[in-house]
Protein backbone atom coordinates (compact mmCIF):
# COMPACT_ATOMS: atom_id res chain seq x y z
CA UNK A 1 0.00 0.00 0.00
CA UNK A 2 1.32 3.24 -0.94
CA UNK A 3 2.12 6.01 1.94
CA UNK A 4 -0.73 8.03 2.77
CA UNK A 5 1.45 10.88 2.23
CA UNK A 6 2.26 9.52 -1.70
CA UNK A 7 -1.50 9.38 -2.57
CA UNK A 8 -1.88 13.01 -1.46
CA UNK A 9 1.16 13.79 -3.31
CA UNK A 10 -0.16 11.96 -6.42
CA UNK A 11 -3.81 13.88 -6.19
CA UNK A 12 -1.59 17.10 -6.02
CA UNK A 13 0.38 16.19 -8.92
CA UNK A 14 -3.25 15.11 -10.71
CA UNK A 15 -4.67 18.66 -10.19
CA UNK A 16 -1.91 20.12 -11.97
CA UNK A 17 -2.36 17.85 -15.02
CA UNK A 18 0.00 15.18 -14.06
CA UNK A 19 -1.37 12.04 -16.26
CA UNK A 20 2.00 9.47 -15.21
CA UNK A 21 0.44 10.40 -11.60
CA UNK A 22 -2.86 9.94 -12.46
CA UNK A 23 -2.25 5.95 -13.49
CA UNK A 24 -0.20 5.60 -10.40
CA UNK A 25 -3.01 6.89 -8.43
CA UNK A 26 -5.26 4.54 -10.44
CA UNK A 27 -2.86 1.38 -10.21
CA UNK A 28 -3.03 2.37 -6.28
CA UNK A 29 -6.45 2.82 -5.71
CA UNK A 30 -8.45 0.71 -8.67
CA UNK A 31 -8.64 -2.84 -6.68
CA UNK A 32 -10.23 -0.96 -3.49
CA UNK A 33 -12.34 1.05 -5.74
CA UNK A 34 -13.56 -1.96 -7.87
CA UNK A 35 -13.78 -4.10 -4.66
CA UNK A 36 -16.31 -1.57 -3.25
CA UNK A 37 -18.22 -1.06 -6.29
CA UNK A 38 -18.48 -4.76 -7.23
CA UNK A 39 -20.25 -5.15 -3.66
CA UNK A 40 -22.74 -2.76 -3.89
CA UNK A 41 -23.17 -2.90 -7.81
CA UNK A 42 -23.32 -6.89 -7.73
CA UNK A 43 -22.56 -6.57 -11.62
CA UNK A 44 -18.87 -5.97 -13.26
CA UNK A 45 -20.27 -4.29 -16.05
CA UNK A 46 -21.96 -1.91 -14.05
CA UNK A 47 -18.82 -1.59 -11.83
CA UNK A 48 -16.55 -0.72 -14.29
CA UNK A 49 -18.98 2.22 -15.57
CA UNK A 50 -18.83 3.16 -12.63
CA UNK A 51 -15.12 3.01 -12.10
CA UNK A 52 -14.59 5.44 -15.78
CA UNK A 53 -17.30 8.12 -14.29
CA UNK A 54 -15.27 8.07 -10.17
CA UNK A 55 -11.74 8.47 -12.28
CA UNK A 56 -13.08 10.97 -14.50
CA UNK A 57 -14.12 12.85 -11.57
CA UNK A 58 -11.17 12.54 -9.82
CA UNK A 59 -9.08 13.69 -12.52
CA UNK A 60 -11.59 16.78 -12.65
CA UNK A 61 -11.96 17.55 -9.55
CA UNK A 62 -8.69 16.77 -8.22
CA UNK A 63 -8.45 20.43 -7.37
CA UNK A 64 -11.05 20.27 -4.97
CA UNK A 65 -9.22 17.43 -3.15
CA UNK A 66 -8.32 18.84 0.73
CA UNK A 67 -6.41 16.33 2.57
CA UNK A 68 -7.21 17.54 5.70
CA UNK A 69 -10.96 16.45 5.44
CA UNK A 70 -10.35 12.99 4.24
CA UNK A 71 -7.23 10.75 2.91
CA UNK A 72 -7.58 10.64 -0.98
CA UNK A 73 -8.71 6.80 -0.64
CA UNK A 74 -11.88 7.96 1.53
CA UNK A 75 -12.39 10.89 -0.71
CA UNK A 76 -12.66 8.65 -4.26
CA UNK A 77 -14.34 5.83 -2.17
CA UNK A 78 -16.82 8.39 -1.38
CA UNK A 79 -17.47 9.50 -4.67
CA UNK A 80 -17.56 5.86 -6.15
CA UNK A 81 -20.05 4.77 -3.39
CA UNK A 82 -22.21 7.53 -3.83
CA UNK A 83 -22.37 7.09 -7.22
CA UNK A 84 -23.47 3.53 -7.16
CA UNK A 85 -25.87 4.20 -4.27
CA UNK A 86 -27.80 6.73 -6.78
CA UNK A 87 -27.66 4.05 -9.55
CA UNK A 88 -28.95 0.81 -7.59
CA UNK A 89 -32.04 3.39 -6.15
CA UNK A 90 -33.23 4.48 -9.15
CA UNK A 91 -32.80 1.13 -10.70
CA UNK A 92 -35.27 0.15 -8.31
CA UNK A 93 -34.98 -2.25 -5.75
CA UNK A 94 -36.03 -5.27 -6.94
CA UNK A 95 -33.02 -6.00 -9.45
CA UNK A 96 -31.18 -7.38 -6.19
CA UNK A 97 -33.23 -10.19 -6.54
CA UNK A 98 -31.18 -11.06 -10.10
CA UNK A 99 -28.52 -11.01 -8.05
CA UNK A 100 -27.88 -13.82 -6.07
CA UNK A 101 -24.37 -12.95 -4.91
CA UNK A 102 -25.70 -9.55 -2.90
CA UNK A 103 -27.91 -11.87 -1.24
CA UNK A 104 -25.34 -14.12 0.19
CA UNK A 105 -26.09 -12.32 3.78
CA UNK A 106 -23.13 -15.00 4.90
CA UNK A 107 -20.51 -13.24 2.81
CA UNK A 108 -21.31 -9.66 4.04
CA UNK A 109 -18.88 -8.48 5.91
CA UNK A 110 -15.16 -8.37 4.64
CA UNK A 111 -12.69 -10.55 6.34
CA UNK A 112 -11.22 -9.52 9.43
CA UNK A 113 -7.93 -7.50 8.85
CA UNK A 114 -5.21 -7.49 10.69
CA UNK A 115 -4.10 -4.48 13.07
CA UNK A 116 -1.26 -2.99 11.24
CA UNK A 117 -3.75 -2.63 8.69
CA UNK A 118 -6.06 -0.28 10.74
CA UNK A 119 -5.69 2.99 11.03
CA UNK A 120 -6.49 5.35 14.11
CA UNK A 121 -9.82 6.66 13.03
CA UNK A 122 -10.58 3.07 11.83
CA UNK A 123 -9.79 1.68 15.30
CA UNK A 124 -12.02 4.72 16.73
CA UNK A 125 -14.98 3.69 14.09
CA UNK A 126 -14.31 0.14 14.84
CA UNK A 127 -14.49 0.27 18.73
CA UNK A 128 -17.80 2.86 18.48
CA UNK A 129 -19.39 0.30 15.96
CA UNK A 130 -18.17 -2.45 18.79
CA UNK A 131 -20.28 -0.41 21.46
CA UNK A 132 -23.48 -1.39 19.66
CA UNK A 133 -25.10 -4.28 20.17
CA UNK A 134 -24.66 -6.98 17.12
CA UNK A 135 -27.62 -6.83 15.28
CA UNK A 136 -27.47 -3.16 14.88
CA UNK A 137 -23.29 -3.19 13.95
CA UNK A 138 -24.61 -5.85 10.80
CA UNK A 139 -27.16 -3.61 9.58
CA UNK A 140 -24.49 -0.41 9.64
CA UNK A 141 -22.07 -2.59 8.21
CA UNK A 142 -24.73 -3.99 5.68
CA UNK A 143 -25.44 -0.85 4.68
CA UNK A 144 -22.46 0.46 4.07
CA UNK A 145 -21.03 -2.98 2.21
CA UNK A 146 -23.54 -3.60 0.42
CA UNK A 147 -25.33 -0.37 -0.17
CA UNK A 148 -28.38 -1.62 0.89
CA UNK A 149 -31.66 0.83 1.50
CA UNK A 150 -33.56 0.38 4.79
CA UNK A 151 -36.24 -1.48 2.88
CA UNK A 152 -33.45 -3.95 1.33
CA UNK A 153 -32.03 -4.39 4.90
CA UNK A 154 -35.86 -4.61 6.20
CA UNK A 155 -36.59 -7.83 3.62
CA UNK A 156 -33.06 -9.05 3.84
CA UNK A 157 -32.94 -9.57 7.84
CA UNK A 158 -36.42 -10.22 7.81
CA UNK A 159 -37.12 -6.82 10.29
CA UNK A 160 -39.69 -4.23 9.90
CA UNK A 161 -38.63 -1.21 8.19
CA UNK A 162 -39.65 0.68 10.79
CA UNK A 163 -37.35 -1.15 13.02
CA UNK A 164 -34.32 -0.62 10.42
CA UNK A 165 -35.11 3.14 10.25
CA UNK A 166 -34.98 3.48 14.37
CA UNK A 167 -31.85 1.11 14.70
CA UNK A 168 -30.33 2.85 12.00
CA UNK A 169 -30.83 7.03 13.23
CA UNK A 170 -29.91 5.52 16.43
CA UNK A 171 -27.07 3.48 15.64
CA UNK A 172 -25.60 6.68 13.62
CA UNK A 173 -26.53 9.39 16.40
CA UNK A 174 -24.60 6.54 18.79
CA UNK A 175 -21.38 6.35 16.64
CA UNK A 176 -21.19 10.34 16.44
CA UNK A 177 -21.62 10.58 20.24
CA UNK A 178 -18.98 7.87 20.88
CA UNK A 179 -16.41 9.67 18.05
CA UNK A 180 -16.81 12.19 20.00
CA UNK A 181 -18.07 15.29 17.00
CA UNK B 1 -23.66 19.97 16.60
CA UNK B 2 -26.02 20.15 14.56
CA UNK B 3 -30.09 19.31 14.15
CA UNK B 4 -30.16 15.87 14.93
CA UNK B 5 -32.73 14.98 12.68
CA UNK B 6 -30.93 16.26 10.06
CA UNK B 7 -27.61 15.00 10.98
CA UNK B 8 -29.26 11.73 10.81
CA UNK B 9 -30.33 12.17 7.47
CA UNK B 10 -26.63 13.50 6.93
CA UNK B 11 -25.47 10.12 7.90
CA UNK B 12 -27.85 8.01 6.36
CA UNK B 13 -27.28 9.55 2.86
CA UNK B 14 -23.46 8.90 3.55
CA UNK B 15 -24.32 5.67 4.86
CA UNK B 16 -26.76 4.84 1.39
CA UNK B 17 -29.59 3.95 3.13
CA UNK B 18 -31.89 6.84 1.69
CA UNK B 19 -34.67 5.63 -1.14
CA UNK B 20 -34.16 7.66 -4.10
CA UNK B 21 -36.68 10.51 -3.14
CA UNK B 22 -34.80 11.30 0.15
CA UNK B 23 -31.30 11.31 -1.33
CA UNK B 24 -32.39 13.66 -3.95
CA UNK B 25 -33.48 15.42 -1.11
CA UNK B 26 -30.68 15.39 0.76
CA UNK B 27 -28.66 16.33 -2.49
CA UNK B 28 -30.67 19.70 -2.63
CA UNK B 29 -30.19 20.26 0.83
CA UNK B 30 -26.25 19.56 0.39
CA UNK B 31 -26.33 22.55 -2.08
CA UNK B 32 -28.43 24.90 -0.34
CA UNK B 33 -27.63 24.37 3.62
CA UNK B 34 -23.70 24.84 4.49
CA UNK B 35 -24.82 23.65 8.14
CA UNK B 36 -26.18 19.99 5.99
CA UNK B 37 -22.67 20.06 3.78
CA UNK B 38 -20.46 20.02 6.48
CA UNK B 39 -22.46 17.34 8.50
CA UNK B 40 -22.73 15.29 5.50
CA UNK B 41 -18.53 15.90 4.92
CA UNK B 42 -18.22 14.73 8.54
CA UNK B 43 -20.15 11.96 7.71
CA UNK B 44 -17.89 10.67 5.21
CA UNK B 45 -15.00 10.99 7.59
CA UNK B 46 -16.15 9.20 10.23
CA UNK B 47 -17.98 6.35 8.18
CA UNK B 48 -15.16 6.72 5.37
CA UNK B 49 -12.59 4.55 6.85
CA UNK B 50 -14.72 1.15 6.69
CA UNK B 51 -13.51 0.94 3.00
CA UNK B 52 -10.02 -0.78 4.52
CA UNK B 53 -12.02 -3.36 5.55
CA UNK B 54 -13.71 -3.61 2.18
CA UNK B 55 -11.89 -6.43 -0.25
CA UNK B 56 -9.63 -5.44 -2.89
CA UNK B 57 -11.09 -6.57 -6.31
CA UNK B 58 -8.76 -6.27 -9.57
CA UNK B 59 -10.54 -4.59 -12.23
CA UNK B 60 -10.34 -6.43 -15.45
CA UNK B 61 -6.87 -4.76 -17.40
CA UNK B 62 -8.63 -2.56 -20.10
CA UNK B 63 -10.84 -0.31 -17.94
CA UNK B 64 -7.69 1.67 -17.95
CA UNK B 65 -7.69 2.31 -21.39
CA UNK B 66 -11.41 3.18 -21.30
CA UNK B 67 -10.78 4.99 -18.74
CA UNK B 68 -7.96 6.85 -21.12
CA UNK B 69 -10.05 6.91 -23.72
CA UNK B 70 -12.12 9.27 -21.78
CA UNK B 71 -9.81 11.85 -22.02
CA UNK B 72 -11.09 13.98 -25.19
CA UNK B 73 -14.46 14.30 -23.87
CA UNK B 74 -13.19 16.25 -20.42
CA UNK B 75 -9.43 17.94 -20.55
CA UNK B 76 -9.81 20.33 -17.69
CA UNK B 77 -6.01 21.66 -17.15
CA UNK B 78 -5.17 23.53 -20.51
CA UNK B 79 -1.62 22.76 -19.70
CA UNK B 80 -1.75 19.06 -19.53
CA UNK B 81 -1.49 17.06 -22.64
CA UNK B 82 -3.93 14.56 -23.73
CA UNK B 83 -3.53 11.31 -21.35
CA UNK B 84 -1.93 8.68 -23.64
CA UNK B 85 -2.89 5.45 -23.79
CA UNK B 86 -0.99 3.20 -21.70
CA UNK B 87 -1.53 -0.14 -22.57
CA UNK B 88 0.61 -1.72 -19.72
CA UNK B 89 0.07 -1.43 -16.53
CA UNK B 90 2.41 0.60 -15.12
CA UNK B 91 2.25 -0.98 -11.78
CA UNK B 92 1.30 -4.28 -9.80
CA UNK B 93 -1.81 -4.24 -7.96
CA UNK B 94 -1.38 -2.80 -4.69
CA UNK B 95 -4.12 -4.26 -2.41
CA UNK B 96 -4.50 -7.61 -3.46
CA UNK B 97 -7.60 -9.71 -2.71
CA UNK B 98 -7.24 -11.81 0.31
CA UNK B 99 -6.58 -15.35 -0.43
CA UNK B 100 -8.79 -16.33 2.18
CA UNK B 101 -12.63 -16.04 1.26
CA UNK B 102 -14.70 -13.97 3.53
CA UNK B 103 -15.51 -15.62 7.17
CA UNK B 104 -19.06 -16.92 8.07
CA UNK B 105 -19.67 -14.98 10.40
CA UNK B 106 -16.81 -12.76 10.54
CA UNK B 107 -15.72 -10.68 13.86
CA UNK B 108 -16.08 -6.88 13.85
CA UNK B 109 -13.42 -6.91 15.41
CA UNK B 110 -10.13 -9.11 15.43
CA UNK B 111 -10.26 -11.74 17.86
CA UNK B 112 -6.59 -12.22 18.74
CA UNK B 113 -6.61 -8.05 19.59
CA UNK B 114 -8.03 -7.96 22.74
CA UNK B 115 -6.74 -4.42 23.15
CA UNK B 116 -9.15 -2.84 20.42
CA UNK B 117 -12.17 -4.62 21.35
CA UNK B 118 -14.56 -2.95 23.38
CA UNK B 119 -17.25 -4.19 25.82
CA UNK B 120 -20.84 -4.10 23.70
CA UNK B 121 -22.82 -2.55 25.64
CA UNK B 122 -26.48 -3.99 24.21
CA UNK B 123 -28.52 -0.99 23.85
CA UNK B 124 -31.95 -1.27 24.85
CA UNK B 125 -34.53 -3.53 23.27
CA UNK B 126 -36.52 -1.63 20.46
CA UNK B 127 -40.23 -2.15 22.73
CA UNK B 128 -37.83 -0.27 25.09
CA UNK B 129 -36.68 2.59 23.33
CA UNK B 130 -37.77 6.25 24.53
CA UNK B 131 -40.93 6.63 22.60
CA UNK B 132 -40.25 10.36 22.57
CA UNK B 133 -36.98 10.05 20.78
CA UNK B 134 -38.50 7.26 18.51
CA UNK B 135 -40.92 9.27 17.76
CA UNK B 136 -39.33 12.97 17.20
CA UNK B 137 -36.80 11.12 14.64
CA UNK B 138 -39.67 9.30 12.49
CA UNK B 139 -41.68 13.02 12.72
CA UNK B 140 -38.60 15.27 11.49
CA UNK B 141 -38.05 12.43 8.65
CA UNK B 142 -41.12 12.13 7.95
CA UNK B 143 -41.20 16.21 8.16
CA UNK B 144 -38.09 16.83 6.02
CA UNK B 145 -39.51 14.24 3.43
CA UNK B 146 -42.81 15.81 3.44
CA UNK B 147 -41.32 18.65 2.26
CA UNK B 148 -39.52 18.94 -0.69
CA UNK B 149 -42.57 16.97 -2.76
CA UNK B 150 -42.93 19.82 -4.94
CA UNK B 151 -39.87 20.78 -5.35
CA UNK B 152 -39.05 17.67 -6.47
CA UNK B 153 -41.96 17.63 -9.31
CA UNK B 154 -40.18 21.00 -10.02
CA UNK B 155 -37.00 19.02 -10.23
CA UNK B 156 -38.50 16.61 -12.98
CA UNK B 157 -40.29 18.91 -15.47
CA UNK B 158 -38.85 21.76 -15.67
CA UNK B 159 -35.65 22.02 -18.34
CA UNK B 160 -32.89 22.35 -16.77
CA UNK B 161 -30.64 25.67 -17.47
CA UNK B 162 -27.95 23.64 -20.05
CA UNK B 163 -24.62 26.37 -21.42
CA UNK B 164 -24.62 25.15 -24.92
CA UNK B 165 -20.87 24.41 -24.52
CA UNK B 166 -21.33 22.50 -21.29
CA UNK B 167 -23.36 19.57 -23.16
CA UNK B 168 -21.55 19.82 -26.71
CA UNK B 169 -18.16 18.92 -24.33
CA UNK B 170 -19.73 15.95 -23.65
CA UNK B 171 -20.56 12.71 -26.20
CA UNK B 172 -23.45 12.05 -23.69
CA UNK B 173 -26.18 12.64 -21.44
CA UNK B 174 -24.40 10.34 -19.05
CA UNK B 175 -21.26 12.08 -19.39
CA UNK B 176 -23.18 15.54 -18.80
CA UNK B 177 -25.03 14.09 -16.14
CA UNK B 178 -21.31 12.84 -14.25
CA UNK B 179 -20.32 16.66 -14.67
CA UNK B 180 -23.40 17.74 -13.33
CA UNK B 181 -23.37 15.90 -10.12
CA UNK B 182 -19.70 16.84 -10.08
CA UNK B 183 -20.90 20.58 -10.17
CA UNK B 184 -23.33 19.24 -7.28
CA UNK B 185 -20.13 18.31 -5.06
CA UNK B 186 -18.07 20.81 -6.03
CA UNK B 187 -20.59 23.50 -4.83
CA UNK B 188 -20.96 21.37 -1.60
CA UNK B 189 -16.94 21.92 -1.23
CA UNK B 190 -17.44 25.91 -2.59
CA UNK B 191 -19.80 26.52 0.14
CA UNK B 192 -18.16 24.83 2.69
CA UNK B 193 -14.54 26.05 1.54
CA UNK B 194 -14.66 29.28 4.33
CA UNK B 195 -14.69 26.44 7.04
CA UNK B 196 -11.12 25.11 5.41
CA UNK B 197 -9.35 28.29 5.19
CA UNK B 198 -10.50 29.39 8.41
CA UNK B 199 -11.33 27.10 11.17
CA UNK B 200 -10.34 23.67 11.78
CA UNK B 201 -13.10 20.81 12.27
CA UNK B 202 -13.65 21.03 16.05
CA UNK B 203 -14.43 24.51 15.50
CA UNK B 204 -17.41 24.12 13.65
CA UNK B 205 -18.47 22.19 15.91
CA UNK B 206 -18.53 24.83 18.13
CA UNK B 207 -19.65 27.30 15.53
CA UNK B 208 -22.79 25.00 14.84
CA UNK B 209 -23.38 24.46 18.78
CA UNK B 210 -23.52 28.41 18.84
CA UNK B 211 -25.97 28.50 16.01
CA UNK B 212 -28.17 26.22 16.94
CA UNK B 213 -28.20 27.78 20.59
CA UNK B 214 -29.14 31.27 18.51
CA UNK B 215 -32.01 29.38 17.08
CA UNK B 216 -33.12 27.99 20.47
CA UNK B 217 -32.72 31.03 22.12
CA UNK B 218 -33.66 33.65 19.35
CA UNK B 219 -35.67 31.60 16.94
CA UNK B 220 -36.98 34.65 15.05
CA UNK B 221 -33.45 35.76 14.75
CA UNK B 222 -32.15 32.48 12.94
CA UNK B 223 -35.87 30.60 11.43
CA UNK B 224 -33.65 27.64 9.93
CA UNK B 225 -35.38 24.82 11.77
CA UNK B 226 -39.13 25.68 10.89
CA UNK B 227 -37.59 25.58 7.40
CA UNK B 228 -40.41 22.34 6.26
CA UNK B 229 -43.29 24.60 7.22
CA UNK B 230 -42.09 27.61 5.50
CA UNK B 231 -41.50 25.84 2.13
CA UNK B 232 -45.15 23.91 2.71
CA UNK B 233 -46.52 26.98 3.05
CA UNK B 234 -45.07 29.86 0.86
CA UNK B 235 -45.82 30.18 -2.71
CA UNK B 236 -41.59 30.26 -2.91
CA UNK B 237 -39.31 28.39 -4.99
CA UNK B 238 -40.77 25.32 -5.38
CA UNK B 239 -43.22 26.94 -8.20
CA UNK B 240 -40.22 28.03 -10.16
CA UNK B 241 -37.73 26.03 -11.99
CA UNK B 242 -35.01 26.64 -9.37
CA UNK B 243 -32.08 26.64 -11.13
CA UNK B 244 -29.54 29.09 -9.84
CA UNK B 245 -29.21 29.71 -6.50
CA UNK B 246 -27.21 32.28 -4.46
CA UNK B 247 -26.59 31.69 -0.45
CA UNK B 248 -26.40 35.53 0.87
CA UNK B 249 -24.48 35.79 4.09
CA UNK B 250 -22.51 37.74 6.14
CA UNK B 251 -21.42 35.18 8.03
CA UNK B 252 -20.65 31.29 6.84
CA UNK B 253 -22.99 29.69 9.88
CA UNK B 254 -25.97 31.91 8.97
CA UNK B 255 -27.58 32.17 5.52
CA UNK B 256 -29.36 35.31 5.70
CA UNK B 257 -31.65 35.62 2.54
CA UNK B 258 -31.25 32.08 -0.45
CA UNK B 259 -31.94 33.84 -4.09
CA UNK B 260 -33.02 31.83 -6.61
CA UNK B 261 -33.41 32.66 -9.92
CA UNK B 262 -34.52 31.23 -12.94
CA UNK B 263 -33.87 32.56 -16.31
CA UNK B 264 -36.31 30.87 -17.51
CA UNK B 265 -39.07 32.91 -16.77
CA UNK B 266 -36.71 35.77 -16.03
CA UNK B 267 -38.31 35.42 -11.61
CA UNK B 268 -36.30 35.78 -8.60
CA UNK B 269 -37.14 34.67 -5.41
CA UNK B 270 -35.38 35.75 -2.34
CA UNK B 271 -36.15 34.02 0.39
CA UNK B 272 -35.28 35.65 4.05
CA UNK B 273 -33.27 32.79 6.20
CA UNK B 274 -32.27 34.88 8.81
CA UNK B 275 -32.27 38.49 8.64
CA UNK B 276 -34.47 40.15 10.59
CA UNK B 277 -36.71 43.25 9.12
CA UNK B 278 -35.35 46.76 10.63
CA UNK B 279 -37.89 49.07 11.07
CA UNK B 280 -38.13 52.30 8.92
CA UNK B 281 -35.56 50.66 6.30
CA UNK B 282 -35.44 48.46 3.37
CA UNK B 283 -33.08 45.43 2.45
CA UNK B 284 -32.53 45.96 -1.08
CA UNK B 285 -30.83 43.37 -3.94
CA UNK B 286 -28.38 44.02 -6.17
CA UNK B 287 -26.43 42.68 -9.08
CA UNK B 288 -22.91 43.10 -8.83
CA UNK B 289 -21.20 42.45 -12.63
CA UNK B 290 -18.01 43.34 -14.65
CA UNK B 291 -20.17 44.40 -16.98
CA UNK B 292 -21.37 47.32 -15.27
CA UNK B 293 -19.62 50.04 -13.76
CA UNK B 294 -22.57 50.20 -10.67
CA UNK B 295 -24.18 47.37 -8.81
CA UNK B 296 -27.51 47.22 -10.54
CA UNK B 297 -30.76 46.93 -8.24
CA UNK B 298 -33.19 43.86 -8.56
CA UNK B 299 -35.16 45.47 -5.87
CA UNK B 300 -36.29 46.10 -2.34
CA UNK B 301 -36.70 42.80 -0.33
CA UNK B 302 -40.51 42.62 0.88
CA UNK B 303 -40.91 41.66 4.32
CA UNK B 304 -42.42 38.36 4.02
CA UNK B 305 -40.71 35.36 4.07
CA UNK B 306 -40.41 35.20 0.15
CA UNK B 307 -39.91 38.00 -2.11
CA UNK B 308 -40.78 37.00 -5.90
CA UNK B 309 -40.92 38.81 -8.91
CA UNK B 310 -39.66 39.12 -12.25
CA UNK B 311 -36.17 40.33 -12.77
CA UNK B 312 -35.77 43.92 -13.49
CA UNK B 313 -33.42 44.96 -16.52
CA UNK B 314 -32.09 42.80 -19.55
CA UNK B 315 -29.70 40.73 -18.17
CA UNK B 316 -28.62 38.03 -20.01
CA UNK B 317 -28.35 34.09 -18.48
CA UNK B 318 -24.40 34.56 -18.67
CA UNK B 319 -24.60 37.75 -16.81
CA UNK B 320 -26.93 36.51 -14.01
CA UNK B 321 -24.66 33.22 -14.06
CA UNK B 322 -21.45 34.87 -13.36
CA UNK B 323 -22.58 37.70 -11.04
CA UNK B 324 -22.03 38.61 -7.58
CA UNK B 325 -25.24 39.25 -5.63
CA UNK B 326 -26.09 41.35 -2.35
CA UNK B 327 -28.19 42.99 -0.17
CA UNK B 328 -27.75 46.14 1.46
CA UNK B 329 -29.72 47.86 4.20
CA UNK B 330 -31.26 51.19 2.96
CA UNK B 331 -33.91 53.67 3.45
CA UNK B 332 -37.52 52.41 3.33
CA UNK B 333 -38.51 51.93 0.16
CA UNK B 334 -34.74 51.23 -0.88
CA UNK B 335 -31.85 53.53 -2.22
CA UNK B 336 -32.93 56.86 -3.38
CA UNK B 337 -30.24 57.34 -5.63
CA UNK B 338 -30.07 53.79 -7.70
CA UNK B 339 -26.96 52.86 -6.07
CA UNK B 340 -26.56 51.24 -2.74
CA UNK B 341 -26.06 53.82 -0.13
CA UNK B 342 -26.14 52.16 3.37
CA UNK B 343 -23.79 49.09 4.64
CA UNK B 344 -23.90 45.65 2.23
CA UNK B 345 -24.76 43.22 4.58
CA UNK B 346 -24.99 40.04 2.65
CA UNK B 347 -23.08 38.90 -0.56
CA UNK B 348 -22.92 35.82 -2.18
CA UNK B 349 -22.50 34.29 -5.74
CA UNK B 350 -24.99 32.52 -7.90
CA UNK B 351 -23.85 28.71 -8.39
CA UNK B 352 -26.16 26.16 -10.18
CA UNK B 353 -28.90 24.17 -8.38
CA UNK B 354 -29.81 20.52 -8.43
CA UNK B 355 -30.10 19.48 -11.89
CA UNK B 356 -33.00 17.95 -13.13
CA UNK B 357 -33.79 14.65 -13.94
CA UNK B 358 -35.46 14.84 -17.37
CA UNK B 359 -35.93 18.09 -19.23
CA UNK B 360 -39.41 18.97 -20.76
CA UNK B 361 -41.20 22.02 -21.62
CA UNK B 362 -42.52 24.85 -19.38
CA UNK B 363 -45.41 26.78 -20.08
Amino acid sequence: MLMQAELVWLVGAVAKGDTAAFERLYGATRAKLYGVLLRILGKPELAEEVMQETYLKVWTMADKFDPTLASPITWMVAMARNRAIDIVRKRGEISIEDEPEAQNVAAETPAPLARREMTEELKRLLSCLGKLDPEKQRIVLLAYYSGWSREQLSTKLDIPVNTIKTWLRRSLLEIRECMGH
Amino acid sequence: MYDDAQDALAAEYVLGTLSADEREHAEALLTLDPGFAASVRMWERRLGELNVMVEAVEPPPELWDKIVAEFGAVEPSSEAPPAAPVLATAEPPVETPPETPPAESPPLIMADEPGTDSIPIPPPPVGELPEAVSDSIAASLAKSLAEPAEERTERVTAPPVVPPDVESKFESKDEYKLERSANVVQLARGVSRWRRMTVVMGAIAALLALYIGLAQFAPGLVPLGPRTQVVAQAPGPAQLGARLVAVLQQEPTAPAFLLTVDPQSRTLVVRRVSATPEAGRSYELWLISSQFPAPKSLGVVGNDEFTQRPIPGNFDVATLRAASYAVSLEPSGGSPSGVPTGPVLFTGKIVESVPTAAPAPRT
